[in-house]
């Protein structure tokens, strides 16, 4: 079916505001404002499209009932379900990623982080810097934050990461706020007496898994061992020190990220099994970004995005299909989607979400104290490209680095109800950009959409959620919903001694 | 000034000038908000000179040099002019989605940043400048009793 | 000598005032007034000079009009 099929026959009463994607054929996907959907078949979009409803029908019936229809259109119910959406909109940022250190032990082909070798100790955080971030930090209005380390590899830096641990929490007994901390590390620096730390303090760790062996060792680097023989050392002995913890190992565990090179793209089956074998139930399949070192690299490392997209249907009906063989585990971007999708809120993945989170909803705190919107902003100014930063941790207040003309800028930018092709794409009550993004690869931080290759994943991703939810597998679904449940690792957080 | 047509586009709306290493773009004037001009070629500024002109009252005019050259200068250039049309499209029709949408975008902004910034503090309040006079008050009711009255004390002293 | 033509209704009097200002210790600048056109005629030791002079003045001006613009 075409739409030119359909041309002069077009009804533009019978329905309420609504956008439309052939995902494929015979399979018509709409959404509305409020992000309900619905995927018709060629014969149903038409008899919608042209006020062809048959009264009492079952179409009729589920239209209404979902809000596509004028006659009957539920104001109140739209107008909830945008604000459970927004929800994020009435408080600042919750995650402040704290980089403690440039220094790191480890050679990553796409690092991320613009790496310092480990004898500039001029790029360590000090402690004076740290307890001002945490200031800062703790002035939010988000009623939770979420410290997280980065670096370098923030292990080195490790009695700075104590005291800014100690330090807020401190300070939170006046501010009162709901505090967690996320650590993110190669493990390779990790020790018994470090890990006790972490532990104790309720540190969730988070580290990087880039596929087999093989694999991992030739993309990060360790000058003499192997570091995929490191992180796979302590990922058993961390989750085996929180069962003994008496906490439920499928909710607690270390979280691992994949970031996906060229190398990794035909190896989908190999990764999902690495991960499955170390223990790990959540994989997060990111595809290569332009930041740090990735730019250097990307001829060896960047591939076509329809080339990731097939790597990314691949693995993730091989995780499904390990889901049905009993093995839990969770594809974590396509989980974000759906937990939009199907529960209709918002998880707050700063980078998926209109407006995004840059400067609202997150803030990088470099080891100089400068602050920045986001991490990638952050990298952005270690290669020359100072945009993103809003002030400084000793002489910059609150109110003025999220007020900043720049996250203003960020915040119009990123509106996708401002964005050419986003105002009018099937997938705008789900979806986000990256401004940042934008800036390094077009120029401007509102970029081009359809050049974009955020939004080419972000739409490969959603057209192969929605073409699975129109296939209606009951182990897929199934899947799914356990993808969506949210439930909250309350272990992890801090709260007051006097609540 | 000689120019070279490209490819698949009219030679008098896109050329090359492969002597002084720049390209030409002509676009139609009413299609094109001034916005929408400034938008594109300001994208380019970094790694262009970026001159723009208005010919005749109907074409506005896009000159792009670039800062540098690597390798096939005609086929650089020829994605540059391509990537500067689809900028003019996408700045020209963000302008009227921004035009349109203005309340919404102005409403979730002043969201976002508001619920980001939270109620001023006292010491925000302090640095705040209330000088500047917030309206016209012709029979002095804003004024404080020491504003009104010092005059006639120190007359009456 | 080389002369760039600033279209008026395209960049402000005062930005090309101020690039003016900005270049004239890189060469010689004079500055005329046409009906359309705000025009800026620069001499150097040598035609490469004007020419980088040139360009760098133009995005200047352009750079410091789309500001003002936007204020």
């Amino acid at each position: 079916m075409q739409l030119l099929d359909l041309r002069g026959k077009l009804d533009t009463r019978s329905q309420a505001f609504f956008r439309h994607r052939r995902i494929a054929a015979d399979r018509n996907l709409i959404t509305n404002l409020e992000g309900r959907w619905m995927v018709l078949s060629d014969a149903d979009f038409a008899r919608f499209a042209t006020g062809g409803l048959e009264d009492g029908s079952a179409l009729k019936a589920e239209l209404s009932e979902k809000n596509f229809l004028r006659e009957g259109w539920d104001e109140g119910a739209a107008r909830e379900a945008i604000a459970r959406r927004k929800g994020f909109l009435g408080y600042g940022p919750n995650l402040h990623v704290m980089v403690v250190t440039l220094r790191c032990n480890e050679t990553c082909v796409y690092c991320h982080a613009s790496r310092a070798d480990m004898d500039a100790v001029d790029t360590d955080m000090s402690k004076e810097t740290a307890e001002q971030s945490v200031d800062l930090a703790l002035s939010s209005t988000s009623p939770g934050v979420t410290i997280e380390f980065q670096g370098g590899e923030p292990l080195v830096n490790f009695e700075v990461l104590k005291h800014i641990v100690h330090y807020a929490k401190e300070k939170n007994e006046e501010v009162g706020k709901t505090l967690e901390f996320t650590l993110v590390s190669n493990l390779a620096l990790m020790d018994e007496e470090k890990l006790s730390f972490l532990l104790d303090h309720k540190v969730q760790i988070c580290t990087s898994i880039d596929g087999p062996k093989e694999l991992h060792d030739k993309q990060r680097k360790l000058p003499t061992l192997s570091s995929f023989d490191a992180v796979s050392h302590w990922i058993p002995i961390i989750n085996q020190a929180y069962a003994e913890r008496g906490l439920d190992p499928a909710l607690y565990h270390v979280e691992a990220l994949l970031t996906t090179t060229r190398a990794a793209l035909p190896r989908w089956k190999e990764i999902v099994d690495t991960y499955a074998d170390l223990g790990c139930r959540a994989l997060f399949l990111r595809p290569i970004d332009p930041f740090g070192f990735a730019g250097k690299t990307k001829r060896t490392v960047e591939y076509p995005r329809a080339e990731y997209l097939e790597f990314y249907r691949n693995a993730t009906d091989y995780i499904l299909e390990k889901n049905r063989g009993g093995v839990q585990m969770i594809e974590r971007f396509g989980a974000i989607f759906l937990t939009k999708i199907l529960r209709g809120e918002d998880p707050n993945f700063l980078d998926i979400r209109s407006p995004a989170g840059a400067g609202i909803g997150q803030l990088a705190y470099s080891y100089d104290g400068s602050v920045y919107t986001c991490d990638e902003g952050r990298m952005l100014a270690a290669q020359g490209d100072d945009t993103f930063r809003l002030g400084h941790v000793a002489s910059t207040r609150y109110r003025d680095i999220v007020g900043h003309p720049t996250v203003r800028a960020m915040v119009i930018a990123s509106n996708l109800d401002s964005q050419p092709d986003c105002v009018s794409c099937t997938y705008n009550p789900y979806c986000g950009i990256q401004t940042t993004h934008n800036h390094k690869t077009q120029g401007s931080v509102f970029g081009r959409m359809r050049e974009s290759n955020i939004c080419a994943v972000h739409k490969g991703i959603q057209d192969y959620l929605f073409g699975k939810l129109a296939d209606g597998e009951p182990h897929v679904l199934e899947a799914f919903e356990r993808w969506t449940t949210i439930r909250s690792r309350e272990h992890f957080l801090h709260e007051p001694s006097g609540t | 000034m000689g120019t070279t047509a490209i490819e698949g586009i009219p030679e008098d709306v896109a050329r090359v000038d492969l002597d002084a290493s720049r390209a030409i773009l002509d676009v139609d004037a009413s299609l094109y908000p001034l916005e929408a001009l400034y938008g594109a070629a300001y994208v380019f500024i970094d790694r262009c000179y970026v001159f723009l002109d208005r010919p005749d009252p109907k074409t506005l005019r896009v000159v792009l040099t670039p800062k540098s050259l690597d390798g096939d200068a005609s086929a650089a250039l020829r994605a540059m002019v391509g990537e500067l049309a689809n900028e003019l499209v996408s700045a020209a029709w963000r302008h009227q989605i921004t035009q349109e949408n203005r309340a919404q975008i102005e409403a979730v902004t002043m969201q976002a940043i508001a619920g980001a910034m939270g109620p001023p503090s006292l010491d925000d309040l302090e640095d705040f400048d209330f000088t500047e006079e917030a309206f016209e008050d012709p029979l002095g009711i804003a004024m404080s009793w020491e504003e009104k009255y010092a005059k006639k004390k120190e007359e009456g002293a | 000598m080389t002369e760039l033509r600033f279209h008026r209704a395209l960049y402000r009097g005062e930005a090309v005032d101020e690039a003016i200002k900005t270049f004239d210790r890189y060469a010689t600048l004079g500055r005329a007034e046409e009906d359309d056109y705000w025009v800026v005629r620069i001499e150097a030791a040598s035609e490469a000079r004007e020419r980088r002079v040139a360009d760098e003045l133009s995005n200047f001006a352009l750079g410091l009009t789309i500001r003002s613009r936007s204020a």
